[in-house]
């Protein structure tokens, strides 16, 4: 026979494929598909697109959607690239200056923007200091918006004029709220807002001055992505891009790990669909060996044999991702209505890439399972034809197995863009197989002496287990896989809500106060009490900068816009506590017991601070604080929990070294909604005291909490589909040899209780040995991810010992329901097939 | 004549097609005594296998009645008829049809055990004994030939020491050498224990050993019931 041109191989495929699917051959592995497209779709959907909306609500946070920050102006082009994309652009410029009144000077806080500004949120402020806080607006030239401190420290009213540099302008309005200064709110100095066209004629931005300008952009997400590849290559030194994550630490660290969590949850799908794919595959490939022998037969050669099916692969695959992708749409649609009181009412369109994305999942999960079983049908010989018991040679099972493995591991990186994550899952995974797929078989080994004396049902129902070992132990560890998957994802759910819910009680300080002077202290104390506010300690605060390390000047140990330089670049918040504060944890060293015994007094430093600027147990740090050096030695290095809300510290020293130094006390407090009065009251007592209310900050935070919330619980429901799918096409892929024998023992006389009990048997000891195969494997797995993925504290789960149990019902159960028509299959098969 | 042990009663048997219902087995009666055997034969499609599988009580007919070993098979239910097969009836396939699960030695134990028999395990070896595999006991069914596949099944066919033997195309599979000793064993075996034998099959010369024999075509018995 001549060889077959592509296309009429093309169109024999096509019709084979439509009289297969005629005759139902073709459900199982199409339904597999279709389970894998829709769940990675509808995961991929949900997960970008409410990204999105909880970003929009980031970027809140930011004032913008991207920031381009810098210590100097943005060049030419990285501003015409931006435009010319579309984007709102809107510029900041901020820096630390005095002002001077005819009073006096204060270190103030300028910020000199323009009328864009900001491009997401509103400025808010009031006509006078403690009245009714308006939104919107902003200053015009020769304006000053302040914050009510400086004009208390400054002893100035609304009206009055302020010398910025060599530039005076009127204060017009008090400042009460900027949206991007939400990460940043308990910073020393008060805040004056100017307009960006003051800016030249205050003469302070000259060349060297430490300053940071701030390019703010807003736009639809394809184009600030555009802009943010065109701009990332040529970004200087001293330039970083911010986006809504790095916004706000607090809301970054929910998003990051509610985005881990997303991330592994489609990981976790896509390799349960994976499994599924798998499964079908090969059931696919076996019952087509007859047909392969007949087509080798009639002429056909290798090549075009192969060609055919992986055509008829192709275009069932293609067909399957297509609906599958459509199916996830419409979910994540219907998902979206349902939470629509929840969500903010513009969630951004998800875009074409998680369809894509998951149709790509599908096929390459199609090419990795499929294609090494497919391969075998090339070997068919045509000898088959006339000897059923025929098998093609089988491939090598390294190939088989390395090839599944490296289209899921590409998949997986691909879709997490996380290799730590994915080695993390699929190493992990690998591992386990092994050591518990080789303890399986020890298992069913022995299992096999003991079985020799017991009774028919159980010896039929493990008959078929002891037969194929390594059959039944793989199919041990699938379903183990699967019942691993949905423990650890449920494992997770918990541990994050309630990680995100003691991070965020409802107690949790909605203010913090400021500049509290020593003689006021014990009176603002008093007066918290009186109000049943529930105060966090007071801290003493003195404003100190770090100069040297180990007796080297810090300016030329740290390179300039390092991290580091942040650290040294500005004053610190100095503190000394006798004790651990709460939600620190100590990474080195030892905390202090008693008085400084030494000359050096101690200090404890934040563990990313040490880390930048490369600190050690026992260096030795001079600081200069209102003008006097202070030494302290390297005593510890601590860990914060920055998402409590609570005042944090960089530097902490030991008790009695800096108490003759001028401080400020300050600290955090909850006083129940509706207090408004007395919070203005208590502004009014204590003048000097800055009082920042964060109650918006809290309530943003909750509502993405309680957004990725449903989301965790939305896709924990998804990935159990996904699992029960797998759990049915793995029990459909032995369905064929089951109805034969259903058939042959009815015939040869046996009631239909022995085939039920059988079963029972079967599947009931399936399910309990992938039970304890699961609850092993997510301890194993969890410890792994709560260390290295999610930063979480580890505790054993006893209640994780229910899993065999679950997994005997669960497996025995969808065992008996899904091989129900092998129990039903006529004796008359038999005959038939003989 | 012996005692009657199946009896056909104007059995027939439709099912529903494409083009309405189509008759695949006219009414035909026929009764067999114990130690009886009959030969059914026609060509591919002639009703053949529907006639053995209603005798068996694989099947229902449409119209008519079987009874095996005294029982009438259209009032019993699955269960029943397959507490009837256990006790009265053996199997011999054209594929064979041992499962793969089990070695020779178990796949020829099952019947034994569907009956509850302690002495299966003995009966089974001395059974794989007399067909020539006493050597292949715990070998599964993958690893036996096609003529020992068969052996295999004939074991199986009279441990439970049926009444009836209903062997389907039993030598279809195998090539002539292997099939003509396959069938000397169904007819020794048949002869030693006096069991009542219904073949099906293509092959005349088999056929002919049966002392009774009918031929089907298109559903229509044309034969002659007496040889």
């Amino acid at each position: 026979m001549a060889r077959l041109p592509l296309l009429r191989l093309f169109s024999l495929a096509v019709r084979q494929l439509l009289r297969d699917a005629r005759a139902g051959e073709l459900r199982v592995l199409f339904f597999a598909l279709l389970v894998a497209v829709a769940a990675s779709t509808a995961i991929g959907y949900f997960g970008a697109r409410l990204n999105g909306a909880m970003l929009l609500r980031a970027t809140e946070f930011l004032g913008a959607d991207l920031v381009l920050d810098g210590s100097s102006p943005a060049r030419e082009e990285q501003i015409r690239v931006g435009r010319e994309l579309g984007l709102q652009h809107a510029r900041v410029v901020e820096f630390s200056s005095v002002i001077a009144t005819d009073n006096g000077i204060q270190l103030s806080s300028i910020k000199a923007a323009d009328s864009a500004y900001p491009l997401r949120g509103e400025l808010k402020s009031a006509a006078q200091p403690y009245a009714e806080e308006q939104p919107g607006g902003g200053p015009a030239p020769g304006e000053a918006w302040a914050e009510a401190r400086l004009l208390t420290a400054l002893d100035l009213k609304v009206g009055d004029p302020i010398d910025v540099g060599s530039k005076t302008v009127r204060i017009t309005r008090v400042l009460t709220y900027e949206p991007d200064r939400a990460g940043n709110f308990y910073s020393l100095t008060p805040r004056v807002l100017i307009n960006l066209d003051d800016l030249a004629a205050t003469g302070i931005v000259q060349p060297g001055s430490r300053v940071s300008f701030r390019e703010l952009w807003r736009g639809d997400a394809p184009a600030l992505e555009s802009y943010r590849q065109v701009i990332k290559p040529g970004l200087d030194a001293n330039q970083r891009l911010l986006d809504g994550r790095d916004g706000n630490q607090q809301i970054g660290g929910a998003l990051g790990k509610a985005e881990r969590y997303l991330n592994m949850a489609s990981l976790v799908a896509v390799l349960l669909s994976g499994v599924a794919v798998a499964l079908s595959a090969t059931r696919f490939a076996n019952r087509r060996f007859d047909a392969s022998a007949l087509l080798r037969c009639l002429g056909l050669s290798r090549r075009e044999t192969l060609w055919l099916f992986t055509l008829q692969l192709t275009v069932l695959g293609l067909l399957a991702s297509l609906v599958g992708a459509l199916l996830g749409w419409v979910a994540q649609l219907g998902l979206f209505a349902l939470l629509h009181d929840l969500l903010p009412a513009d969630v951004p369109a998800g875009g074409l890439m998680p369809a894509i994305a998951g149709m790509g999942t599908g096929l390459v999960a199609l090419a990795g399972f499929a294609l090494p079983p497919l391969a075998a049908l090339g070997r068919v010989p045509p000898l088959r034809v006339l000897r059923r018991d025929i098998l093609p040679i089988p491939a090598s099972t390294w190939t088989v197995y390395g090839a599944a493995l490296l289209a899921l591991g590409l998949i997986m990186w691909r879709m997490s863009l996380d290799l730590v994550l994915t080695f993390a899952l699929l190493g992990g995974g690998i591992i386990a197989a092994l050591v518990l797929g080789g303890l399986l078989l020890l298992g069913l080994q022995s299992l096999r002496r003991l079985l020799a004396g017991a009774s028919l049902p159980w010896r039929l129902g493990l008959g078929q287990l002891l037969r194929h070992p390594l059959a039944a132990a793989g199919q041990a560890l699938a379903f183990g896989l699967i019942l691993l998957s949905m423990a650890l994802i449920a494992l997770l759910r918990g541990e994050l809500l309630d990680t995100w819910q003691n991070q965020l009680p409802k107690d949790a300080p909605n203010y913090f106060a400021l500049n509290i002077l020593p003689a006021d202290k014990d009176a603002f104390s008093k007066r918290l009490h009186e109000l049943q506010a529930q105060a966090a300690p007071l801290y003493p605060v003195v404003p100190g900068r770090l100069i040297s390390i180990n007796g080297e000047p810090v300016q030329e140990l740290v390179s300039k816009d390092s991290p580091g330089d942040k650290a040294i670049q500005r004053d610190l918040s100095l503190t000394w506590a006798a004790d651990l504060p709460a939600g620190n944890q100590l990474t080195a060293g030892t905390w202090w017991t008693a008085q400084p015994g030494g000359d050096v007094p101690g200090v404890s430093v934040e563990a990313k601070v040490a880390e930048s600027l490369k600190l050690k147990l026992g260096d030795h740090l001079v600081f200069t604080v209102a003008g006097v050096n202070r030494e302290a030695q390297v005593s510890s290095l601590r860990s914060i929990n920055w998402d409590n809300f609570q005042p944090n510290f960089f530097m902490i020293f030991q008790p009695g070294t800096l108490q003759d130094l001028p401080a400020t006390y300050l600290t955090s407090f909850y006083l129940a909604p509706g207090h408004d009065r007395e919070i203005i009251d208590l502004s009014r007592s204590f003048p000097a005291v800055t009082i920042l209310p964060i109650e918006a900050l809290l309530a943003q935070l909750r509502s993405i909490l309680a957004q990725v919330t449903i989301a965790v619980e939305y896709v924990l429901l998804f990935v159990l589909a996904a699992g029960m799918a797998v759990l049915f096409s793995g029990l459909q892929s032995t369905l064929d040899e089951r109805i034969r024998q259903g058939a042959l023992l009815r015939a040869l006389g046996a009631e239909r209780q022995l085939l039920i009990k059988t079963r029972r048997i079967e599947f009931g000891l399936l399910g309990a040995t992938s039970g304890l195969l699961a609850a092993l494997g997510t301890e194993l797995v969890s410890l792994v991810l709560y260390r290295f993925a999610f930063d979480l504290p580890w505790h054993p789960h006893p209640w994780l010992l229910l899993l065999p149990v679950l997994g005997a019902l669960m497996v025995g159960g969808a065992g008996v329901f899904g091989t129900r028509r092998a129990l039903n299959a006529s004796p008359l098969t038999v005959l038939r097939e003989g | 004549m012996g005692e009657s042990i199946l009896t056909a009663q104007n059995l027939s048997k439709v099912v529903p097609s494409a083009e309405g219902e189509l008759t695949i087995l006219h009414p035909l009666s026929l009764e067999l005594n114990k130690g009886d055997s009959l030969a059914i034969v026609g060509a591919s499609g002639s009703g053949k296998s529907t006639l053995l599988g209603l005798l068996a009580g694989l099947d229902l007919p449409s119209q008519g009645e079987v009874i095996l070993a005294g029982r009438a098979l259209s009032s019993l239910d699955e269960d029943q008829r397959a507490r009837v097969r256990a006790e009265h009836v053996g199997f011999v396939f054209q594929s064979f049809q041992l499962l793969d699960s089990l070695n020779a030695l178990e796949n020829v134990m099952l019947p034994l055990e569907l009956e509850g028999r302690r002495d299966a395990r003995e009966h089974a070896r001395h059974l794989l004994e007399r067909v020539g595999l006493g050597q292949r006991l715990s070998h599964s069914p993958r690893q036996l030939s096609g003529g020992e596949q068969q052996r295999v099944a004939i074991a199986r066919a009279f441990a439970a020491n049926p009444d009836v033997l209903f062997a389907d195309e039993p030598t279809g599979n195998l090539d002539s050498h292997t099939g003509e000793r396959i069938t000397e064993l169904l007819f020794e075996l048949n002869k030693e224990r006096g069991t009542t034998l219904v073949l099906v099959t293509h092959d005349e010369r088999l056929a002919h050993r049966c002392r009774r024999l009918i031929r089907l075509e298109a559903g229509h018995l044309v034969g002659p019931l007496e040889p």
